[in-house]
């Protein structure tokens, strides 16, 4: 695939063949620019001291100051840090989880038990996360189910409030996230294993794999594409380590490890009257996510993986 | 497969269609003034049905429609409520009404304004400045003469506490207005709050300070460590959820005796600022909350649990005492008690009249209503029928409109007794405060303009919750009982009332609208997260000298006096105005 | 599977104990996830208020359909279910339709601006213009106040359209090559060869794309306030919820607020009706997921 980078053949030839790709291209890319790129103009609020009355075009332009404000500030420091380590924690843990699960549940032989736990496994994902924190506060509480076993089991010799020490708090919101999305995100890793070639299996079994072999051999390498670009985009995800979890779960005590980038725009920005804070966060966010995607792509590329684009 | 071809047909167009419009739009964005803004809101208000109504209709005995939009939350009614249909054929209009979902008010009023379409009225909440500032609403001081009843809904003095900085009024603040003899039944403010069954205990004491309080809560806990049915008692737990956390932190201004002016303290004598969260009185209570929490009194979830936690926790009974604002829990936590049977066995919560020390005056409760001239409600350049807007206003002040609002139909959601007095049945209260009920049937258009106090008849209350005998029936016989035992009819009594506070009041109203865009703005902002973060640790801490030096260096680092200084500018300027009048 | 005899002798312990093993894991997951799942069941059918002294696991105590009586008393409900099917459908169709289209151009390996045009797409996923931009072009489209906004602007997405992209990528080039002999041209390649072996990815991405449209209702609040012909189940769903969620900053706010329900209970109705068309559906869509098995055969 990679030796394919024959620059050389963009002929009138070629163009003549590939007209109907080029002109259906060229629909959705001017779909594209007007839904994804033209509302982009927004961000010269991020340069603007930006007022609805006065609109894009007529608010006061202050350069970079309010980026400067943002970096000047050492809680927004202390944001980034916590948005990037919660989302890290959360993007290795969901994607593990969703992945082990899809296989587990493959191996599963009774065709009834299957789907039933599939059918199962992706009910949270539509709960809201009002409901999903207020489960868990109820079963880390001090009364809760948690602090109920730890007690019974001589672990802990009294209650312990989960939500009053700040290093319970990522790994917290990382079981909030696995809990609710494993089954959804594993949708797609079974329907990538159901479209593996089941010559495949039978051949290994014909080979004398065992189960651990068949996993290894037939069902990774088969869904490795999809892994493969699933991961190259959540990578640049890692910035949208969330809004209302963190805003649900968090207090007082653990703001300091709370508090998302977005929560600091709230803050700052929205419930200040000052969209500019806002979309200048919005920048950066958007700013490191390319470039943790080309980098991403780029090692992947140079690996012989597949790759985004 | 077919069909595919098709849908790609159509997707092609679609997009075609919507390139050339985009073309055409870019460019009107380009010059987009508020001119233009407006001249696109009533290109597009043609399309709306709900607004053609209101053009030429006025005369013909059609009835008006007009939309509004609150930013706040709010129940919206059913499009074929009953009394709303009552009130339009009786004054001819009615109102759509929508409120804030999923967003902040700034948001909402953000996105109208960039969009230049208004609803007919609005009231923006946090974003009414915002609406002001862009130029969205309409001037009223001309119009307010011609009608009667907003003319008299408010003095000349506050209509002209109204007026922004260009002289003129553009909202009319809705609410804490007084008609004729207040009639205050609940305290519907903040106080300590105490279960009956702990007073009755203790042969209802007299209980003054905060030393007290927590002595009578620990004395009664020890006797009685758990309920009836076994479950422990929680004696003491605070709220801190978000911005509720108001709980925790502003107690120390009421501790010292002055009234809730929100955010800081204002000396009535010298009309300085003060800030409360550095006082003597502070460090006092929040040591006293340290050594209760030390001695397991305070609840030791108190930081973590969320609102719903809270309310949860309440609702079981368990909690013998907690500050809190009337609003924030009674509605709940009431009826679930009385469903449980609970308010018989004296789980009911009454209001002490707590300070810090013997002697000092408390002012929880003010006489007088609180004018918020932060917001209201307004009529947006939108509007193609300011005069039937604003007749729609004045005839929602009628005295019959208003009962229609508040009390409901006659007969059916109360009775008149034969010296003029209303009264409900235990039926028609269960009804009148059943979701589904109010949906079909009341129509409180509640965030209009409105009085509590007395009807225009002399006899009743404007609103049932203030009629006196209304107010009492509903009462359990062991808050009765309690009331009885310190001489008190109402929650109100059991604080005493003050006098209203002086023309400044509420400090609040200012503070609430701050932004980071000033210093003080920034300060106060920043005050709220240190607060947030350290008055939990402080009353956690092992030692609390070290906690509160540490708390106070903090908060000393994010200039507290900025804040000061700002709010002492506004005192200032809300003096010199209301000096005109003397 | 007979064929297994050869190397049963050697696995059969190691089998057992992993049956044994992930059985069990399946058990604890299925119990970790669905009891939450029916603890809302149980409180969305129990009485609000009583709900509140807490105590409610499985079981409702106090039995009450009046929380869903609440939900669905609601005025405009009818109005909303059918747009949000409406909406549901046409979304699903229109993004199915285009994403399988950007999709099969960018799998092409000798496609010309393949390269330019995934790039083009992957940026989308990572940058917007924020709210206020978007509603200023949403309304020069004359999006605003039509059914259009819902469906039109999020029609293509980068994320369906990699899912579908690799898929497709891993259908063997033989096929395309040898209908390319056979004079097909690519409209036809894409609608005869590709997309019926696609079925198994276009019904996941059917899934994903009809639960966005189910559950979405920011786009109506922000885009149909005033159009209440156009609203959808959701945006009176959470009209519903934001009006006893108490979060007012006033006492008139929470007068105006309290009822006999609670949030909580409201909530957990209005979560279990949200989720209930989704479990219907679901099992038609998964027959697709398994069909994936035979259409695998061809791929040689």
């Amino acid at each position: 695939m990679a030796s394919q980078e024959k620059k050389k053949n963009i002929t009138w030839k070629e163009i003549k063949k590939q007209k109907v790709l080029i002109i259906w291209s060229l629909v959705l890319v001017i779909y594209g620019v007007i839904f994804y790129y033209l509302p982009l103009a927004g961000w010269a609020m991020a340069f603007q001291d930006y007022k609805p009355k006065n609109g894009l075009f007529h608010s006061a332009f202050v350069g970079m100051d309010k980026f400067k404000q943002l970096f000047s500030d050492a809680s927004f420091i202390r944001v980034i840090r916590n948005t990037l380590g919660m989302g890290v924690i959360n993007l290795i843990v969901t994607f593990v989880m969703a992945i082990l699960f899809a296989i587990l549940l493959n191996e599963v032989k009774s065709n009834g038990g299957k789907k039933t736990v599939q059918t199962i496994s992706y009910l949270p994902h539509f709960l809201s996360w009002i409901i999903v924190t207020g489960i868990l506060h109820d079963a880390l509480s001090s009364t809760g189910i948690i602090n109920e076993l730890l007690l019974k089991f001589h672990i802990l010799d009294q209650p312990l409030n989960f939500f009053a020490h700040p290093k319970f708090f990522w790994p917290i919101v990382a079981f909030a996230n696995v809990w609710k999305e494993t089954g959804w995100n594993a949708i797609i890793y079974l329907s990538a294993i159901t479209a593996i070639d089941p010559s495949l299996y039978e051949a290994a079994n014909m080979d004398g794999a065992g189960r651990w072999a068949r996993i290894r051999y037939v069902t990774l390498p088969g869904i490795k594409p999809t892994i493969m670009i699933l991961l190259l985009m959540n990578v640049g995800n890692v910035l949208n380590a969330g809004f209302e979890i963190q805003y649900l779960l968090g207090n007082g005590l653990v703001q300091s490890v709370s508090q998302t980038i977005d929560i600091y725009v709230l803050k700052w920005g929205i419930s200040q009257n000052d969209f500019s804070i806002g979309t200048a966060a919005g920048i950066f966010k958007s700013f490191v996510s390319i470039v943790l995607i080309v980098i991403a792509n780029q090692i992947a590329k140079k690996n012989g993986e597949e790759r985004l684009f | 497969m077919k069909t595919k071809k098709i849908l790609s047909v159509l997707l092609a167009a679609a997009m075609m269609s919507a390139m050339f419009t985009g073309c055409g739009g870019g460019d009107s964005a380009q010059t987009g003034t508020n001119a233009d803004a407006d001249a696109d809101a009533n290109a597009n208000s043609g399309t709306q049905t709900g607004d053609s109504g209101n053009k030429e209709a006025s005369g013909s005995g059609e009835i008006k429609e007009f939309t509004a939009f609150f930013a706040v939350p709010g129940s919206e009614i059913n499009d074929d409520n009953e009394i709303q249909q009552m009130i339009a054929e009786k004054i001819g209009a009615k109102v759509k009404e929508t409120w804030l979902t999923g967003q902040s008010a700034q948001e909402a009023v953000g996105t109208l304004i960039a969009g230049g379409e208004y609803p007919d009225f609005i009231d923006g909440g946090d974003g009414m400045a915002q609406l002001y500032d862009a130029g969205a609403l309409v001037a009223l001081d001309d119009y307010i003469d011609k009608y009667p009843n907003i003319k008299e809904f408010l003095t000349e003095e506050e209509w002209d506490r109204l007026r922004q900085d260009d002289g003129h009024i553009y909202w009319i603040q809705q609410f804490g207005n007084i008609y004729g003899e207040e009639k205050a039944t609940t305290h519907n403010d903040e106080a300590f709050w105490i279960q009956t069954r702990v007073l009755e205990w203790a042969g209802y004491p007299e209980v003054h300070t905060m030393d007290q309080y927590f002595d009578l809560i620990e004395s009664y806990n020890e006797a009685n460590p758990a309920m009836e049915d076994g479950t422990t008692n929680i004696p003491y737990t605070i709220l801190c959820d978000d911005w509720r956390y108001f709980c925790l932190e502003n107690a120390p201004q009421f501790l010292d005796g002055y009234p809730n002016d929100g955010s800081c303290i204002v000396d009535p004598e010298t009309l300085t600022i003060i800030d409360y969260n550095t006082t003597p009185t502070a460090k006092r209570y929040f040591q006293k909350l340290n050594e209760e929490f030390q001695k397991g009194i305070v609840d030791p979830e108190s930081f973590t649990q969320t609102y719903d936690e809270y309310i949860a926790k309440l609702s079981t009974g368990r909690v013998l005492g907690m500050i809190d604002q009337w609003w924030d829990f009674a509605y709940t936590v009431n009826d679930s008690l009385k469903q449980q049977g609970l308010d018989v066995k004296g789980c009911n919560y009454v209001p002490l009249p707590i300070t810090i020390d013997e002697g000092i005056k408390n002012q929880w409760h003010n006489s007088g209503g609180t004018l918020n001239v932060a917001s209201g409600i307004a009529i947006t350049t939108s509007c193609k029928d300011v005069e039937g807007a604003m007749q729609f206003i004045n005839d929602l002040l009628d005295q019959e409109v208003h009962d229609l609002r508040f009390w409901g139909v006659k007969d059916v959601d109360y009775n008149v007794e034969e010296s003029g007095e209303f009264s409900r049945t235990e039926d028609m209260r269960m009804q009148s405060s059943d979701t589904a009920y109010k949906a079909s049937h009341a129509c409180t258009y509640s965030y209009f303009p409105q009085y509590t106090g007395t009807s225009r008849d002399g006899v009743n209350a404007m609103k049932p919750e203030n009629q006196p005998a209304e107010f009492y029936d509903s009462l359990s016989k062991n808050v009765q009982e309690c009331f009885a035992a310190y001489g008190a009819e109402t929650y109100v009594d059991m604080l005493g009332t003050s006098e209203a506070p002086g023309p400044w009041y509420p400090m609040y109203s200012y503070s609430n609208n701050m932004t980071t865009a000033t210093e003080g703005g920034m300060a106060w902002t920043k005050m709220g997260e240190i607060k947030h973060e350290y008055l939990p640790k402080v009353v956690m801490a092992s030692d609390f000298e070290g906690a509160w030096e540490e708390y106070m260096e903090v908060y000393n680092g994010c200039n507290p006096q900025a804040f000061v200084d700002e709010m002492q500018a506004e005192l200032d300027r809300r003096m010199a105005e209301a000096a005109k009048y003397n | 599977m007979e064929k297994n005899k050869s190397g049963k002798i050697k696995t059969s312990v190691w089998d057992k104990v992993f049956v044994v093993c992930n059985t069990l894991f399946m058990v604890a997951f299925v119990i970790i996830t669905l009891y939450p799942v029916l603890n809302t069941l149980a409180i969305s059918l129990n009485d609000g208020t009583d709900a509140l002294r807490g105590g409610i696991y499985l079981w409702p105590r106090k039995w009450t359909f009046k929380n869903y009586i609440t939900v669905l008393q609601k005025d405009n409900l009818i109005t909303g279910a059918y747009i949000t099917v409406a909406r549901t459908i046409i979304g699903t169709l229109l993004a199915l339709v285009a994403n399988a289209i950007l999709a099969f151009i960018v799998s092409r390996k000798n496609f010309i601006f393949k390269r330019s045009l995934s790039l083009f797409w992957v940026v989308t996923m990572y940058v917007n213009g924020g709210m206020i931009p978007t509603f200023l072009l949403y309304k020069n489209l004359h999006l605003t106040n039509s059914f259009w906004v819902y469906v039109v602007p999020g029609m293509v997405s980068a994320f369906n359209m990699l899912v579908i992209r690799t898929y497709m990528a891993g259908i063997p080039d033989s096929l395309e090559e040898s209908a390319q002999l056979d004079g097909a041209g690519y409209t036809t390649i894409f609608v005869k060869i590709i997309s019926p072996l696609c079925k198994p990815v276009y019904a996941t991405v059917a899934l994903f794309v009809a639960v966005g449209q189910w559950n979405s209702w920011f786009d109506a609040m922000l885009y149909n306030r005033m159009s209440s012909h156009l609203t959808t189940l959701q945006y009176e769903l959470m009209k519903l919820l934001s009006s006893v969620t108490n979060q007012g900053t006033s006492a008139e706010a929470m007068k105006n607020a309290a009822g006999t329900v609670t949030p909580t209970s409201v909530r957990a109705a209005a979560t279990v009706l949200t989720m209930l068309p989704i479990i219907c559906l679901y099992p038609f869509l998964q027959r697709y997921f398994v069909t994936g098995l035979t259409i695998g055969g061809v791929k040689e």
